[in-house]
């Protein structure tokens, strides 16, 4: 092996609410995972010890690795905590004149998003939040843009001018700018976009003004104006704290440029215009891992899962793509940024386990025990049962070891809960209550993960399902027993993956537009060049946009890849879909019956093709434009072959381990020191200090050459 | 199921408890406890010797008089309506908005309800003059009796405490 000579070149950073993860790839494919506690002041210092930390397994020094880096992504949750904490900047609103409380009243949707569907059909739980925006800072004008984007009443600049001045006296630090429909016709908010920058210049108040024409010029006006305010109230913030992480890289030699993970799946710079996009990132990262370890092995058809204490999150990859919702929400705001499409259910490791009261079952969820473990961890200050307790008592998981020793568990503290809550009330051994709770939780997630399997046409034995997420690994073959996966897959680096996902992404930025296009089945020629015009002149507009961020860092034009797409629906249908362009200029009627040939396509795939209705016509509802630039990924290791046996030294003894009834010697292995080729078949148990690998009777595993674990079930 | 202290349950009465703590009690099981420690919040915010035997609203409770053990209905003030199977409203102060001009105290114009065909009645306490109920019926509606709680099955059977006694 090649351990000293090789240079590390790949840094993933994953800073959460407790713990920052930092993840470096060196060229030979080989990794450590640094972590340290969290710094909400400075997170940079929080990055740099995590760095330490990790860098000390190979007895390197950060001052002469970070010279050495070609890439570095972050991601984190510090925007998303703002947002949800309402920290953010003092925002000033100037909307239409009559509008102005529409902000605060919010979507209805928005009092029950992000709940359990108990608690969205219980009406007493549903709750507004407070706005980002208090009415006393918001501003209406009079100026009206019909929804065909005539302009009814023009806009009265005086009132943008007063506006601007009020909004300043009360406090604003930043001021956006949302109209009415100026998706569908830009002028008036640009016009008062304008006027309140030259007021502003006047008053010689040095704040940004955001239009939303500039940012998310996209139909859906709560969507348009929650997105605006969001990128003025949590994203401006976060470009502070950006900087602060990258001068800090500077100062140790970094000369890479620090990049962010954003909703659509690509990276983005931290000077980048729209940061907004970057307020959820880490489980994206797992599904462009996913994507990238599948061109690897060549599977394009993937069930990514990602088990983590509080939530069990699955994303589809089919025929090597992942989807994209355009408006999703988050922070219970309704947003329009594309987001990597995913779905999650509130169960995971830490999950708290009750006996409903009257029917007498067992209960997961939905809030959990998250970093504080469980009651087995006694200075976590619990009294609630969690699924790690159930965990701990029947020997999936080391009381020595948990965190790699970082805290020591309590087996009979949890034993003793269990008896009390669960097993006593339901007249069971504390062994037998505790595996039903496990059953349960796999029950949950593998019904869950086939749903989403089968709900959209597809077959599981066509799919490999990844398994990720700290506490993947102790579940995987819980939920994907008996769902029929062509193969089943845990990295080594399962505790690591978002971080190591998010090192895979391309440097990619991403604009979105409205538009509307309609063109019949059969058009005339004229029809589909007018609409090839439209969606062209969307294209050069949002490749602008896109080829100005490149430039910002140091990029040429012609070094950008332009990637358009567009979003089609058949006329009148309801929901539209996500198509990359066949065709990378359009103008003629032979270009849109390309553009409609590859929406058939796709609509065939998703659906069904006796579903298609080309008798409808086709709608383009919105432009797309991609752009990337080449940049350094991490690679996979690449380990000679050790042999079926797994090497002495890797055998750490035995542990009595529970499940069917029957408690029995589960052979325990130190992850790290097997070889590519071992075959171990269960009842094992592979640890690290960050993941369980857990392998039951009737499983068997083998270890391939990039320290993937394949896991079967024996027949 | 999750547990509460005396400390949130006073809260919860309140009405300044936590939002976060709020939704988990709302969204879970009620804890068997809940009953008894909320009522003995209540009880601690009256000045009134009388044992709260169930809340009827935000300040009015049938209570177990502390003179002769009778069950009759109160308000936070001390004063009482009548007995706990009367309908209370009977005996409290009422004000009946009928007129176009009563409405518009409410509502701004032409917002409020055609008074011929809705009224709005005020049930207020003769004593300290807080305003327990509104109704919005039809005019000619009579008064809705609009709660006749079987307090002994609730007891015993929902929550399971000894019925607090009771003298005809």
């Amino acid at each position: 092996m090649t351990i000293e000579n090789s240079s590390v070149q790949v840094l993933g950073i994953d800073a959460g609410g407790t713990m920052t993860d930092t993840f470096f790839v060196r060229a030979d494919g080989r990794f450590v995972v640094g972590k340290a506690q969290s710094n909400p002041g400075d997170e940079s210092l929080a990055i740099y010890n995590s760095s330490v930390d990790a860098l000390a397994h190979w007895g390197r020094e950060v001052d002469d690795v970070y010279p050495e880096l070609v890439t570095c992504v972050y991601s984190g949750t510090a925007m998303l905590n703002r947002v949800l904490q309402r920290k953010g900047l003092d925002v000033g609103l100037i909307c239409n004149k009559g509008f102005e409380q529409v902000h605060s009243m919010g979507r209805a949707l928005q009092s029950y998003l992000g709940y359990a569907l108990e608690d969205r059909i219980h009406l007493n739980t549903h709750r507004y939040d407070e706005p980002l925006v208090p009415i006393s800072r918001t501003r209406g004008v009079t100026e009206r843009t019909d929804v065909q984007g005539k302009i009814v009443i023009p806009l009265r600049v005086e009132e943008v001018r007063q506006a601007t001045r009020e909004l300043v006296e009360a406090g604003s630090k930043a001021i956006v700018i949302c109209l009415l429909q100026s998706h569908k016709n830009e002028d008036s908010e640009k016009l008062a976009r304008d006027a309140c920058k030259e007021e502003l210049k006047k008053l010689g108040a040095d704040i940004p003004v955001f239009a939303s024409v500039d940012y998310y010029p996209q139909r859906k006006e709560s969507h348009r104006m929650n997105t605006t305010i969001l990128e003025a109230y949590g994203a401006e913030p976060s470009r502070a704290t950006l900087k602060l992480v990258s001068d800090r890289f500077k100062k140790h030699g970094a000369k890479f440029d620090l990049r962010v993970m954003a909703t659509h799946g690509g990276t983005i710079s931290w000077k980048a215009k729209e940061l907004a996009r970057t307020i959820v990132s880490g489980p994206i990262g797992g599904v462009i891992g996913s994507k990238m370890l599948g061109e690897c092995l060549g599977d394009e058809n993937i069930a990514c899962s990602d088990i983590g204490g509080t939530s069990f999150d699955v994303a589809l990859i089919t025929k090597g793509s992942f989807a994209i919702k355009s408006d999703p929400d988050m922070a219970r705001l309704v947003l329009s940024l594309p987001l990597v499409a995913m779905d999650s259910v509130g169960a995971g490791a830490g999950s708290f386990v009750r006996i409903d009261p009257y029917s007498k079952s067992i209960k997961l969820g939905p809030d959990s025990a998250g970093y504080r473990v469980g009651t087995c961890w006694p200075e976590s200050g619990l009294d609630t049962v969690s699924v790690s307790d159930c965990h701990v008592v029947l020997g999936y998981l080391n009381p020595n070891n948990f965190l790699g020793g970082l805290i020591k568990l309590d087996v009979q503290r949890a034993r003793d809960h269990i008896k009390a809550q669960i097993a006593d009330p339901l007249g069971l051994s504390v062994e037998d209550a505790a595996a039903g709770v496990i059953e349960l939780l796999d029950l949950t997630l593998s019904e869950y993960l086939r749903a989403n399997i089968s709900a959209r046409g597809y077959n599981p034995t066509e799919f490999t399902c990844f398994s990720y997420g700290g506490a993947g690994p102790v579940h995987t073959y819980g939920y994907t027993a008996g769902v029929g996966f062509k193969d089943v897959v845990v990295p080594a680096w399962a505790a690591g993956f978002s971080a190591f996902g998010c090192a895979c992404a391309d440097f990619e930025y991403r604009y979105d537009k409205s538009v509307d296009l309609a063109v019949p089945q059969h058009g005339t020629d004229a029809a589909k060049i007018a609409a090839c015009e439209i969606l062209q002149s969307a294209w050069a507009e949002l490749a602008a946009k896109v080829v100005e961020e490149f430039v910002i860092n140091g990029y040429k034009p012609e070094d950008v890849l332009l990637i358009p797409g567009y979003k089609m629906q058949y006329t009148g249908q309801l929901n539209d879909l996500e198509i990359i362009s066949p065709i990378t200029n359009a103008s003629t009627a032979a270009d849109w019956d390309k553009i409609v040939e590859a929406f058939e396509t796709t609509y065939g795939r998703v659906y069904a093709n006796s579903a298609r209705s080309p008798e409808l016509g086709n709608s383009a509802t919105g432009a797309i434009m991609r752009g990337t630039v080449v940049t350094q990924k991490p690679v996979l290791p690449e380990d000679p072959d050790g042999g079926p046996t797994p090497p002495a030294e890797a055998f750490l003894g035995t542990r009595p381990f529970y499940r069917h009834k029957k408690w029995v010697d589960a052979k325990l292995y130190k992850m790290e020191l097997l070889k590519a080729g071992n075959h171990i078949v269960g009842p094992a148990i592979i640890e690290s200090d960050a993941t369980t690998f857990v392998v039951p009777n009737g499983f068997e595993t083998t270890v391939d050459k990039h320290r993937l674990f394949h896991l079967k079930e024996v027949k | 199921m999750s547990t509460y202290n005396k400390e949130q349950v006073a809260h919860l009465a309140a009405g300044t408890l936590d939002w976060d703590t709020t939704f988990r009690m709302l969204s879970m099981p009620k804890d068997k406890a809940r009953f008894g420690m909320y009522v003995e919040a209540l009880q601690a915010k009256v000045t009134f010797p009388d044992r709260i035997v169930l809340p009827l609203g935000p300040h009015l409770y049938i209570v177990q008089s502390a003179k002769n053990k009778q069950w009759i209905v109160k308000c936070d003030c001390g004063h009482e309506f009548c007995g706990y199977k009367e309908n209370w409203k009977l005996f409290a102060n009422i004000y009946v908005r009928d007129t176009p001009e009563a409405m518009a105290d409410v509502y701004p114009a032409l917002m409020a309800p055609d008074t011929k065909w809705q009224v709005y009645r005020e049930y207020y306490c003769p004593s300290c003059g807080t305003m327990h109920d509104v109704e919005a019926p039809t005019p000619w509606y009579p008064v809705i009796h609009d709660f006749e709680p079987d307090i002994e099955t609730f007891y015993k059977e929902w929550v399971g405490l000894p019925v607090p006694e009771r003298a005809a």
